[in-house]
C-alpha cells in the first residue's frame, strides 16, 4: 500500500547575521524609547483625557424656555423623563439617571432648547433613590470637587509623526446652535367635526383654549392665539384629530 | 598607650587616599580636636573602601536607586511611566525607600512546615555573604584587602550565592519554593562553567589576578582584546542575577516568586534587593576584567577620587546594559536556558579561552 506522503512543517531557517541584526535593533529601540519614550499616559486622579466635542453627559435644564410640550418625556426610550408638576402650574421634566442611558433624544426634540448637554459623566450617586434628579437638581450643575483641573490630550503630528502633548481647561458645557424658534400656534381646521369632548381645553397648560356655546346650541372651542405657546399638547390629544400646529 | 596611638596613627596616615582638592581644608583641621583622627580613619584606604567606595556608601545607592531607575528606564521603553505616585514631581524616586519602610514594619510570617531557625537566618546570612567580594573589589587604586589571588577569591565567593538561594528555597519547605530552587540549581551548572571560562581567559590574557595589576595592563580594554569573552561573561551575568530574560527561577507566572515565595517583611525585603546587589558585585567584576576598572582620564583636584568616579560610572553603565535585557527580550524556558548554558556559551567561552592564548603567544614573540 502506498502511504501517503506527509506534509513536513519546517521552522524559519537559522540566519545568525540576520538574528544579530534583530537583536542590536531591539535592543536599540529599547535605549532610545527610554530616552525619548512615546508614553500615552493619563495621569488620572490628576488629570483627565479631553472629552470630545458633542459628548453626552449630565442634562442641564432652563425653566425659563420650556413651553411644556412633553416632547421629551414622549421620545424618552427608556421612560427615564418624567414630567412633574411644578409650584407655577406648569410641567418640567425631571431625569432618572438610573434609566438614563444617554442617548440625548430630549435634547435633539426640544424645540425651544430648555434642554442642554454637558461634558460631566462622573457624577456619584450613594443609591438609586438618588438618582432620580427633580427640575430643582438640573438647572444648575452639580457641584464639582475634583483633583484634575486640566485636561490632557495627545495629538500625532503630521509633519514627524511625533506625539504632542497639550493641556488646556476644559469647557463643560457642550456648545450646539440653538433652534431656530419658528412661533407655531394650534388651529383647529375643521371645526364642524368638533364633538366636544373638551380633552384640548383640559390638557393645554396656559389655559388658552376655552368653550363656549354657540347661538344654535353647538358648542365651538375658542383658542387664544396670544396665550397659545405652540407646544402642540392639544393636537397630541385631540380624539378627533383635527387640529394642527401652524405658523403664527 | 600614646606609642600605641602613635603607631596606629602613623599606619593610617602612610595609607591615605589623596584628593587635592579638600588638603587645605583638612590642613586647617587639627585646631578642632578629635576631628583630625575621624578624617584620617575615613581616608585610610581600607576604611575608605569599606565605607564609602565599593561598600556602604555606594552600594547602598545602588541597592536604594537601582531598583527604581531600572522599573523606570523599563517602563519607559515599554511606553508605560514606572513608578510614579510617590514624590510624583520627582518621579517617584524614593519608592524603595517607602517599599523598605513598608517591609520593616510588615510582621515576618514563618509557617508551620517551615525550618525555623534556618528559615529566618538565611535571608541575613545570603545578604552579609552576597557582600564579601566587595573586600576585594577595588575601585581605582583602593581597595580593601590586596592579595594577588583576588579574582579567584571573588570568583568563588560569587559562586557561593547560589547555595544560599538553594537554602531559602529548602528552609521554605514550599513546593513552589521547591520548583523554584530546582530551577536555580539547573541554571547554576549551566550558567557557572562558561562564566569561570571566561574569567580565566582574562587572567591567561592579563597573566595576573590582581586586580589593581589588571586595571594597568588594559591600555586597550580587555572588551576590544577578547569580545567572545566578554560576551560569555556579560549573558553569564545575567543569567546569574536571575532578572528578566534569565527568571527561571523566580518566575512569577508559574511559581509566585520561585525560592522566596513564603518570605514576607524585613526577610523579603533582603531576598528582594540581594539580586541587585549580585548585579552590583558582576558589574563590578565586568568592569576589572573587560573595561579597565578605574582607569580614565584624570578629573584634576580629585586625585585618588577619580579612579572611583570612573570605576562608578563603568560600574553603573554596565548595570544599566543589564537590566535594561529585561525591557526587551522575553523569558527563556528551563530547558532553552539550560540549552543555551552548555551549548552556545560553552563553545563561546571555550573559543574565547582559544583567543587569550593565541594573543598571549603572539605577545610573547
Amino acid at each position: 500500500m502506498k502511504m501517503k506522503r506527509m506534509k513536513k512543517v519546517v521552522g524559519p531557517e537559522y540566519n545568525l547575521s540576520e538574528k544579530i541584526k534583530t537583536n542590536v535593533y531591539a535592543v536599540g529601540v529599547a535605549m532610545q524609547e527610554s530616552v525619548y519614550p512615546h508614553t500615552m499616559t493619563v495621569f488620572y486622579p490628576k488629570e483627565r483625557k479631553k472629552m470630545p466635542d458633542n459628548y453626552r453627559g449630565f442634562i442641564l435644564f432652563d425653566p425659563d424656555k420650556c413651553i411644556s410640550c412633553f416632547n421629551c418625556s414622549f421620545v424618552c426610550p427608556a421612560n427615564a423623563i418624567r414630567m412633574k408638576e411644578a409650584p407655577n402650574k406648569r410641567y418640567y421634566p425631571t431625569v432618572d439617571y438610573g434609566r438614563c442611558i444617554f442617548c440625548h433624544f430630549c435634547i435633539d426634540s426640544c424645540s425651544s432648547g430648555a434642554l442642554k448637554a454637558t461634558k460631566i459623566h462622573d457624577v456619584a450617586y450613594k443609591d438609586m433613590d438618588e438618582m432620580f434628579t427633580p427640575t430643582e437638581e438640573m438647572i444648575e450643575l452639580p457641584e464639582i470637587t475634583r483633583e484634575d483641573k486640566k485636561y490632557v490630550e495627545y495629538e500625532i503630528e503630521e509633519d514627524d509623526l511625533h506625539l504632542k502633548r497639550t493641556k488646556g481647561e476644559d469647557y463643560l458645557f457642550v456648545e450646539v446652535p440653538q433652534p431656530k424658534e419658528i412661533p407655531m400656534v394650534s388651529t383647529c381646521i375643521d371645526p364642524d367635526s368638533c364633538i366636544g369632548c373638551r380633552v384640548c381645553a383640559e390638557v393645554c397648560e396656559h389655559s388658552a383654549i376655552s368653550a363656549s356655546v354657540e347661538d344654535g346650541g353647538t358648542l365651538r372651542m375658542k383658542i387664544d392665539t396670544d396665550e397659545c405657546t405652540g407646544c402642540g399638547l392639544c393636537v397630541k390629544e385631540c380624539s378627533m384629530q383635527i387640529l394642527r400646529l401652524v405658523k403664527k | 598607650m600614646t606609642e600605641m596611638i602613635n603607631t596606629l596613627m602613623e599606619t593610617v596616615m602612610s595609607n591615605q587616599v589623596s584628593i587635592p582638592l579638600i588638603e587645605p581644608m583638612l590642613d586647617s583641621l587639627p585646631e578642632i580636636p578629635m576631628l583630625q583622627y575621624m578624617v584620617a580613619f575615613m581616608l585610610w584606604k581600607p576604611l575608605f573602601a569599606l565605607l564609602i567606595c565599593p561598600g556602604l556608601t555606594v552600594g547602598g545607592i545602588t541597592l536604594l536607586f537601582f531598583p527604581w531607575i531600572e522599573r523606570k528606564l523599563c517602563g519607559r521603553a515599554q511606553w508605560r511611566v514606572g513608578p510614579h505616585e510617590i514624590v510624583w514631581w520627582l518621579g517617584g524616586v524614593i519608592q524603595l525607600l517607602a517599599d523598605s519602610l513598608r517591609f520593616l514594619f510588615q510582621e515576618v510570617i514563618v509557617h508551620k512546615d517551615a525550618h525555623r531557625p534556618y528559615f529566618l537566618q538565611f535571608p541575613f546570612l545570603s545578604f552579609m555573604i552576597f557582600l564579601l567580594p566587595l573586600l576585594f573589589i577595588p575601585a581605582g587604586t583602593i581597595v580593601a584587602i590586596q592579595t594577588p589571588y583576588a579574582i579567584q577569591i571573588i570568583l568563588a565567593l560569587v559562586c557561593l550565592f547560589p547555595l544560599f538561594i538553594l537554602g531559602l528555597g529548602w528552609a521554605s519547605n514550599s513546593r513552589f519554593a521547591y520548583i523554584g530552587t530546582v530551577r536555580e540549581a539547573f541554571m547554576y551548572f549551566a550558567y557557572e562553567i562558561p562564566f569561570i571560562m571566561a574569567v580565566i581567559a582574562m587572567i591567561i590574557l592579563y597573566k595576573t589576578s590582581d586586580p589593581l595589576l589588571m586595571a594597568s595592563r588594559q591600555s586597550i580594554p580587555g572588551i576590544i582584546l577578547n569580545p567572545v569573552a566578554a560576551l560569555v561573561f556579560f549573558i553569564g551575568a545575567a543569567m546569574a542575577t536571575g532578572r528578566m530574560p534569565f527568571e527561571i527561577p523566580d518566575s512569577d507566572q508559574e511559581l509566585c516568586a520561585g525560592p522566596h515565595v513564603e518570605y514576607s517583611g524585613i526577610a523579603f525585603g533582603l531576598i528582594y534587593v540581594l539580586c541587585y546587589e549580585k548585579g552590583y558585585i558582576l558589574s563590578a567584576l565586568m568592569t576589572i576584567l573587560f573595561l579597565g576598572g578605574g582607569s580614565g582620564p584624570a578629573i584634576a583636584g580629585l586625585g585618588e577620587l577619580s579612579g572611583v568616579f570612573w570605576f562608578v560610572v563603568k560600574t553603573y553603565l554596565v548595570l544599566t546594559t543589564l537590566y535594561m535585557l529585561r525591557a526587551v527580550y522575553p523569558r527563556y524556558r528551563l530547558d532553552q536556558g539550560l540549552k543555551l548554558g552548555w551549548s552556545p556559551m560553552l563553545c563561546l567561552a571555550l573559543i574565547g579561552l582559544a583567543i587569550s592564548l593565541v594573543e598571549v603567544g603572539v605577545m610573547a614573540i
